[in-house]
């Protein structure tokens, strides 16, 4: 699976981070919302649960997952 | 050719018709804005000019149209010169009345206070209030929901923002200082927020009487820095401009009022009307506490994450929300000129999206005055805009839901709810800024067998 994310709708929630920290971090910009910051774009199949919590209960709905 | 005359020689919106010689569309608009923006949708298509007491207005309808205003930033599109009338309930230099940068800075804050640790925190403070609340109920009786959340909502807003010792020495001082600023965001503050009127002075002595308060916990609070909240304040007093300053006391007291605006009556309201269209809806009331039921069958204890995973009561409440999404009308103020699809919208001008005509196009929600939580959801992200949508879009909408879950995950495997009232009573108030039920809205509960 491929990870997707539409940075301009992410406000920093960290639902992300908390739910699949290997995959997502949440970082510092210069100005406005902390943003998500993929760590894998294709992360392995043993996360896949994690990653797909990640997705769906992210609030802004920014990440997005591609099938291979 | 030069830009003027290439400009002069563009398309321009469409005029509603009606106007009237000074106030333009007002007493129309005022009277009922949801149905006078499906009026002018109906009548001039994806962007209909209208005139609010002299502001030019473009509604601008249907996803496509939506999508623009809504992806489009703060330095084409402004909501602070939208959003003026909140410059004198939030104070000087808060959000809408500071530099763009500053005003970054505080919305990355107040959002900050609702990322997923404090998320925790609030969901326990809401479940307790919630039983609190409940406790005395009794076997059966009868309550003005609309009243009832307002205030379980005041005390959970107040709660998880300034924490339990405010909360539970909730004054009568601080809640009619919090009225006289609700009532100075009333209509005629959008035209001119300055007038000398009774309520604007209100207003403004209010505000001063709650910066003093919110200051005293605040300096009590540096004087005990090794103590934990967990609240909002704790987390807006830790945030820092990026040149590592901190922010004011006053600007502190500007994002506790911004952040209670944003979530109390739109919150009370959406959980009355939720209640409301349960004891309409005995059957999937039925299928609600079915699910509930099975949510909680091994631990009964109401969690972030006991809160997640809910497919019947979220399609339910985002029905509620379809049909009477609380803020009815976005707007902001066009700061440079903007082409959508060869038309012109001309610097000074405002636009305006409509939640309420939107969540009623047949186009995307078929026979759509029925109340339907079963019906398919749109694909397209800018149909259904209950909180906006694009980086604006609501930073509380975690929130929303969490809280209305938490509630009726609380009330509803309890109680049943009915009607006390004849059904075509219960109607939305559609002259409120904030969409609610026309009050009193009684409903009889019943504890279940």
């Amino acid at each position: 699976m491929k990870i997707k994310v539409d940075i301009d709708l992410c406000q920093g929630h960290s639902v992300c981070l908390a739910e699949a920290p290997e995959v997502f971090d949440v970082v510092e910009v210069d100005d406005g919302y902390p943003l998500v910051k993929v760590l894998q774009g294709n992360p392995p199949e043993a996360l896949r649960a994690k990653v797909e919590r990640a997705a769906k209960y992210c609030p802004n709905r920014v990440i997005t997952i591609i099938e291979d | 050719m030069n830009e003027t005359s290439a400009q002069r020689d563009k398309k321009l919106p469409p005029k509603v018709s009606g106007a009237k010689a000074d106030m333009g569309h007002m007493e129309e608009f005022s009277a009922n804005f949801g149905r006078f923006m499906m009026r002018a949708n109906a009548e001039c298509g994806e962007l209909a000019e209208f005139n609010m007491a002299g502001q030019e207005t473009v509604l601008m309808s249907g996803p496509e149209a939506q999508e623009a205003f809504l992806k489009t930033l703060d330095n084409k599109l402004s909501r602070a010169a939208s959003y003026q009338a909140t410059v004198p309930v939030f104070g000087k230099g808060v959000i809408f009345d500071a530099p763009p940068e500053r005003m970054k800075a505080q919305l990355k804050i107040q959002v900050n206070a609702l990322r997923y640790q404090n998320m925790k925190n609030y969901t326990a403070v809401i479940n307790q209030e919630v039983e609190d609340w409940v406790a005395d109920w009794g076997d059966e009786g009868e309550l003005d929901f609309l009243d009832e959340f307002i205030q379980l909502t005041l005390h959970t807003a107040t709660h998880c923002l300034l924490g339990a010792d405010f909360r539970n020495q909730l004054t009568d001082e601080f809640k009619s200082l919090y009225h006289d600023l609700e009532a100075g965001l009333q209509a005629i503050a959008f035209v001119d927020p300055y007038m000398q009127q009774p309520v604007f002075e209100a207003r403004d002595k209010a505000l001063i009487r709650l910066q003093e308060l919110i200051s005293e916990i605040i300096t009590e609070r540096r004087k005990n820095s090794d103590k934990e909240y967990g609240d909002a304040l704790e987390t807006f007093m830790a945030g820092s401009y990026s040149d590592g300053s901190l922010l004011s006391d006053n600007e502190i007291t500007g994002l506790v009022i911004a952040t209670m605006f944003a979530g109390h009556h739109t919150s009370s309201g959406t959980a009355t009307w939720i209640l409301t269209e349960l004891a309409r809806h005995p059957n999937y009331s039925d299928e609600i506490v079915t699910e509930l039921q099975t949510v909680f069958k091994d631990d009964g204890t109401i969690t972030l994450e006991s809160l997640r995973e809910m497919p019947k009561l979220e399609a339910f409440i985002e029905e509620v929300l379809r049909l009477h999404p609380p803020l009815v009308l976005l707007m902001r103020k066009v700061m440079e000129d903007i082409d959508f699809k060869g038309t012109l919208i001309e610097t000074g001008k405002t636009v305006a999206i409509s939640t309420y005509g939107s969540h009623r196009n047949p186009d995307y929600f078929p026979d759509p005055e029925t109340f339907n939580p079963a019906r398919d959801k749109p694909d397209n992200l800018y149909a259904f805009i209950p909180f906006g949508g694009g980086p604006h879009k609501c930073a509380g909408n975690a929130f929303a839901l969490m809280q209305l879950k938490a509630i009726i995950s609380v009330l509803l495997p309890r109680y049943t709810f009915e009607l006390v009232d004849p059904p075509e009573t219960y109607q939305d108030d559609m002259s409120a800024m904030v969409l609610k039920p026309t009050g009193p809205c009684r409903l009889r509960y019943k504890k279940r067998q």
